[in-house]
């Protein structure tokens, strides 16, 4: 028995084994402090990832409609308007008796309180024969039975009482009746248009049973009692169109566009005063009933949505066409079929400010994106006719009269209606263009103007960028690393991996601006002379290594192991300026072509590759990129794969050389197998270091958003797209959370590829693990 | 003594006299940069016997042994004087290779050192690099590598198993296995046995006997014992000098140096 056991166990214990207090203490509020640091940055990480999702899970969600109380009018009313804020509505009947009744409040509206009514003074025997009321515009326009046409305004003012209430006050002016039309025939349809082109009236009249239309430009002027409006000369559009049905007519006032019964569609393009037949087609001649159901021209004016009894949707456009004779011209044509209604078509009512209209069918009724084809919303339409729809300015609001009077209305929430998977991802047919493609095109100058919001070119770009930048880095990286780690003298590797670590800190902006504005434009003046200097390298390195081998061991000897180099440098560099010396030669034997601008032969490879190759040529152009991205990403790659090749143990090294192979062998065999996780770590950080890179790709690409493996042109990257766009997207619009959605792509690409390496150096790592 | 040593003395020897003086070294010194590791070290070792090189550490036994092979060439600044020859040829005949040296001229390490291949691609490593692809003759080397390794009957379901996954002893037999694999005529050994416990030293000891029939070996050692049980021949280093160089009986039996007598009776060491 030892003293120690002896003791009882409640001795205390003695003051030489005791610990103090405040190591105790820091030990443990010190293990708190890492875990609390620890944990900080995965909830880090996540919240970034979280936040990113949330900026860009809005994108997805379809349009959500609240229903705000109906307000019902007179069953007579067959059009309505009303002020800005959907206040105060007003219908008007056949007769053109303008209604106006409360809406401002839920309770008002259920009232239904008229607050006032007008009617048109008319002369006597005219009488209302047709009306079109313009909600937007606040305009009613009245097509009268002596030819004649009344246009009446309605505008808004908003008075305030003491308590700071709104009310808003209809004035109603109504301008002087204008003969446009064929006198003392009844006018059957009205149209009124207002665009950049100026204001212009359609009418349709009947004579012995053909329809005709006659449209006239109006020019407004304030006068002294009310505006004065003059009306040019009355000209005709088309004279006899059998079974006219429908006709639109575009903003621009530069066409019409007739519906016949039978479903073909014709088109007229308004020169000034000259009208000129441009095409008809039909859209669903295919079909066994070819009538067309329900037409609408969705807003910017060059798209027609269609549809048939069958519950077949297609949108038509006019896009330029190659025509029979070769030449390039606009034309209608099929951009999209989009999906199928539940019945046969009852009408499509465009949305104002984007691509959305509402399509009712088979007692749906649908709010649909025109250009990626979703489907904002749903619901059960009406039983009773639709009369009107009409989709506020700032799509905030839906308003649907039906036949029965009642105006229903629904608040709109949806702030992306352009975004879906589709848009981001898919191949899209924008108007205008003459094919599907995947587009990134997010501002331009005009109001119409649809954004283009495809990823694709971004990831295409990005990915392009990665692998010319790792397709340089990568093997001159690695090859050096092992060069470095197994041939050179240590003393100068005690130089050089430092040199390289400094290199690995160069800011990216530097790198960038030397590639853009100072690279560029000399890999422009000297292309071929470079191309053929790197392409003469590998060649030179290789057979200067065989004639290496082949020196007797006596000469081979004089120079000391990990000085070969010395040796090899100036064969390389002799066989470097052989090959920028020869390239003027090569140039003007393979690259001679002719210059289209004067006709004579020159001697150029970028004019020989534009000519030939039939892609673009831009001094700001992958190879730059790729060449000044693979600087920034050599160190990197090169500093961890020096790493794991140096820590590959010696004792495997003489293993190697101990059996009988050669240095290069036991490398190849021994050395890369054993660091190979350590390897494809450096790869992939280097690869990762390649993705993100935006400063680079900012400066020196060209920032075009083209999808071409042309080595000789840019790209886009995500990264960049992001740094670019990103000060000029306004928070929360589609555009700001598109480039979220780029980000959201990035940190994907980066995350998927990481984990794979990942799995794949842990599977290594386990493979080739050293004792 | 050691009465194992009088045993192992009379072993079968397969009296195939060879040449007695298969490696000849003369007058050979050896510098570390400025450091002398070996003064004028001259010795004979027969052809398919066992020579133990002993003494205490930092004697330059190790050093000897890795210039048979000239491992040592991979380290800066050294120097040599003298010579090496090998089947009457100086190993630093600028007309030699030394890679064809090394194949000549196997070597054991004191860790054992596989490669993290599977087992297969271990002990084939030299025939693949001398760039023998057929199968067959892998195959056939393989199995005769490691069955004389004695370790085919241990590892000849899983060849295509990590080398990594042996015991100690396996992997030094693995490495022996390896060596052997491309039939060399010398195999060094540097401490073989200094990691493993008694029962793979015994076995690794067996197997030294075994292959002496074919190869000639070089051992260095820390145990005398070890030298006593295997060897030949045996000669003591002190301090960069060959004290002395005599068979194994001699002496371990009856030293003619003082030093080698208070070495080997653990006076010193």
């Amino acid at each position: 028995m030892s003293e120690n056991s002896k003791q009882s166990p409640d001795a205390p214990t003695p003051a030489r084994f005791q610990v103090s207090r405040f190591t105790l203490l820091a030990d443990t509020w010190m293990g708190r402090l890492i875990r609390f640091g620890g944990v900080s940055v995965v909830v880090a990480v996540l919240g970034m990832l979280v936040f990113l999702v949330c900026q860009v899970l809005p994108l997805f969600s379809g349009a959500k409609l609240e229903s705000l109380t109906p307000v019902t009018f007179e069953k007579t009313a067959v059009g309505f308007g009303e002020d800005e804020y959907g206040e105060l509505p007003f219908t008007c009947d056949a007769a053109g008796k303008l209604e106006f009744r409360h809406a401002y409040s839920a309770a008002g509206a259920a009232a239904g309180v008229v607050t006032k009514t007008w009617s048109p003074t008319l002369a006597p025997g005219q009488k209302v024969t047709t009306i079109r009321t313009y909600p937007r515009d606040g305009l009613v326009i009245l097509g009268l039975s002596d030819g004649n046409i009344l246009e009446v305004k309605v505008t808004y003012k908003i008075a305030f009482d003491e308590k700071g209430g709104r009310t808003p006050q209809p004035q109603i002016v109504a301008l002087p009746a204008q003969q446009l039309g064929k006198k003392l025939l009844p006018c059957l349809d009205v149209w009124s248009v207002k665009g950049p082109n100026g204001h212009m009236v359609i009418c349709r009249q009947q004579e012995a049973g053909h329809d005709f239309l006659t449209a006239a430009r109006l020019t407004e002027k304030s006068g002294m009692g009310g505006p004065v409006v003059t009306a040019g000369n009355a000209f005709s559009v088309a004279s006899d169109i059998p079974d006219l049905e429908r006709v639109f007519v575009p903003s621009t006032a530069d066409s019409v566009i007739v519906v016949r019964k039978d479903g073909e569609v014709r088109v007229y393009t308004i020169e000034e005063e000259e009208v000129s037949f441009l095409q008809s087609f039909k859209p669903f001649a295919s079909l066994p009933d070819s009538r067309i159901a329900s037409a609408g021209l969705i807003f910017g004016n060059v798209s027609l949505v269609v549809n048939s009894f069958n519950g077949v949707e297609e949108v038509w456009s006019i896009y330029p066409q190659v025509q029979s004779n070769g030449q390039t011209q606009r034309r209608w044509g099929k951009i999209h079929d989009c999906e199928p209604l539940a019945g046969a078509g009852q009408g499509i009512f465009p949305a104002v400010g984007n691509k959305c209209y509402l399509t009712v069918a088979g007692g749906r009724m649908q709010i649909r994106n025109m250009t990626n084809g979703s489907l904002r919303w749903d619901a059960p339409a009406p039983a009773a006719e639709i009369q009107q729809v009409v989709f506020s300015r700032n799509y905030d609001r839906l308003a649907v009269l039906s036949a029965d009077g009642v105006l229903r209305r629904w608040s709109i929430e949806d702030h992306h209606p352009e975004a879906s998977w589709n848009t981001f991802f898919g191949k899209i047919w924008y108007e205008g263009a003459s094919a599907p493609a995947y587009t990134w095109q997010s501002s331009s100058g005009a109001d119409e103007f649809e954004a283009k919001y495809s990823l694709v070119p971004l990831l295409y770009g990005t990915i392009k960028g990665t692998f010319y930048a790792l397709l340089f880095a990568i093997p001159i990286a690695l090859l050096a690393a092992v060069y470095v780690s197994q041939f050179l003298r240590p003393e100068l590797k005690k130089i050089i991996k430092p040199t390289m670590e400094v290199m690995a800190s160069l800011p990216s902006v530097v790198l960038g601006f030397l590639a853009g504005l100072w690279l560029a434009p000399i890999v422009d003046a000297n292309l071929l002379p470079l191309i053929c200097l790197v392409a003469a390298l590998a060649p030179a390195a290789l057979t200067a290594g065989f004639a290496w081998s082949s020196l007797p061991q006596p000469i081979r000897r004089k120079v000391g192991p990990g000085w070969e180099f010395a040796y090899l440098i100036p064969f390389v560099v002799f066989c470097g300026w052989l090959a920028w010396q020869a390239a003027p030669m090569i140039e003007s034997t393979f690259f001679s072509v002719k210059d289209l601008a004067s006709g004579q032969t020159i001697s150029d490879f970028r004019e020989w590759w534009r000519q030939n190759s039939g892609w673009s040529y831009d001094s700001r152009n992958s190879i730059v990129v790729g060449f000044v991205m693979g600087f920034a990403v050599i160190p990197i790659v090169f500093t961890i794969a020096e790493d794991a090749l140096s820590n590959v143990p010696d004792a495997l090294v003489s293993g190697s050389l101990a059996l009988g192979a050669s240095r290069w062998q036991t490398v190849w065999s021994v050395v890369v197998p054993t660091a190979i996780s350590g390897i494809v770590s450096g790869i992939m950080i280097g690869f990762g270091r390649a993705v993100g890179e935006t400063m680079i790709v900012v400066m020196a690409t060209g920032n075009t958003p083209v999808m071409e493996a042309n080595p000789f042109n840019g790209m886009r990257t995500l990264s960049a797209n992001i740094a670019v766009e990103l000060p000029e997207a306004a928070v929360g619009q589609t555009h700001y959370r598109a480039l979220f959605l780029g980000a959201c792509c990035l940190f994907a690409l980066t995350f998927i590829i990481n984990t794979f390496a990942e799995i794949l150096r842990q599977r290594l790592r386990e493979r080739y693990k050293v004792v | 003594m050691n009465p194992s040593a009088s045993r192992i003395k009379v072993q079968p020897a397969t009296e195939s006299e060879g040449r007695k003086d298969y490696i000849r070294i003369q007058d050979f010194g050896f510098w570390y940069g400025a450091k002398k590791a070996l003064d004028a070290i001259s010795l004979d070792v027969p052809e398919r016997r066992v020579v133990a090189f002993i003494g205490p550490s930092g004697c330059g036994k190790s050093t000897l042994l890795r210039n048979l092979n000239r491992m040592n060439d991979l380290v800066d600044g050294i120097r040599h004087e003298g010579d090496i020859q090998i089947a009457g040829r100086s190993i630093y005949d600028p007309g030699i290779e030394v890679i064809s040296l090394r194949r000549r001229v196997g070597m054991v390490f004191q860790k054992s050192n596989p490669f993290p291949k599977s087992i297969y691609d271990n002990v084939v490593y030299a025939l693949r690099i001398m760039g023998v692809t057929d199968r067959a003759v892998l195959d056939e080397a393989c199995e005769t590598s490691l069955r004389k390794a004695a370790l085919w009957d241990e590892v000849k379901d899983r060849l295509n198993d990590s080398a990594l996954g042996l015991s100690g002893g396996q992997m030094q037999r693995l490495c022996i296995a390896r060596a052997i694999a491309n039939r060399p005529e010398i195999l060094l050994m540097d401490e073989p046995c200094s990691a493993l416990d008694p029962i793979a030293t015994g076995k690794i000891e067996e197997l030294i006997h075994e292959l002496k029939a074919q190869f000639t070996i070089v051992i260095v050692t820390h145990s005398m014992q070890q030298a006593a049980r295997v060897s030949d021949r045996t000669a003591f280093f002190y301090l960069g000098k060959l004290i002395e160089y005599d068979t194994t009986e001699k002496i371990f039996m009856n030293p003619s140096q003082a030093q080698t007598e208070a070495y080997i009776s653990g006076r010193f060491g």
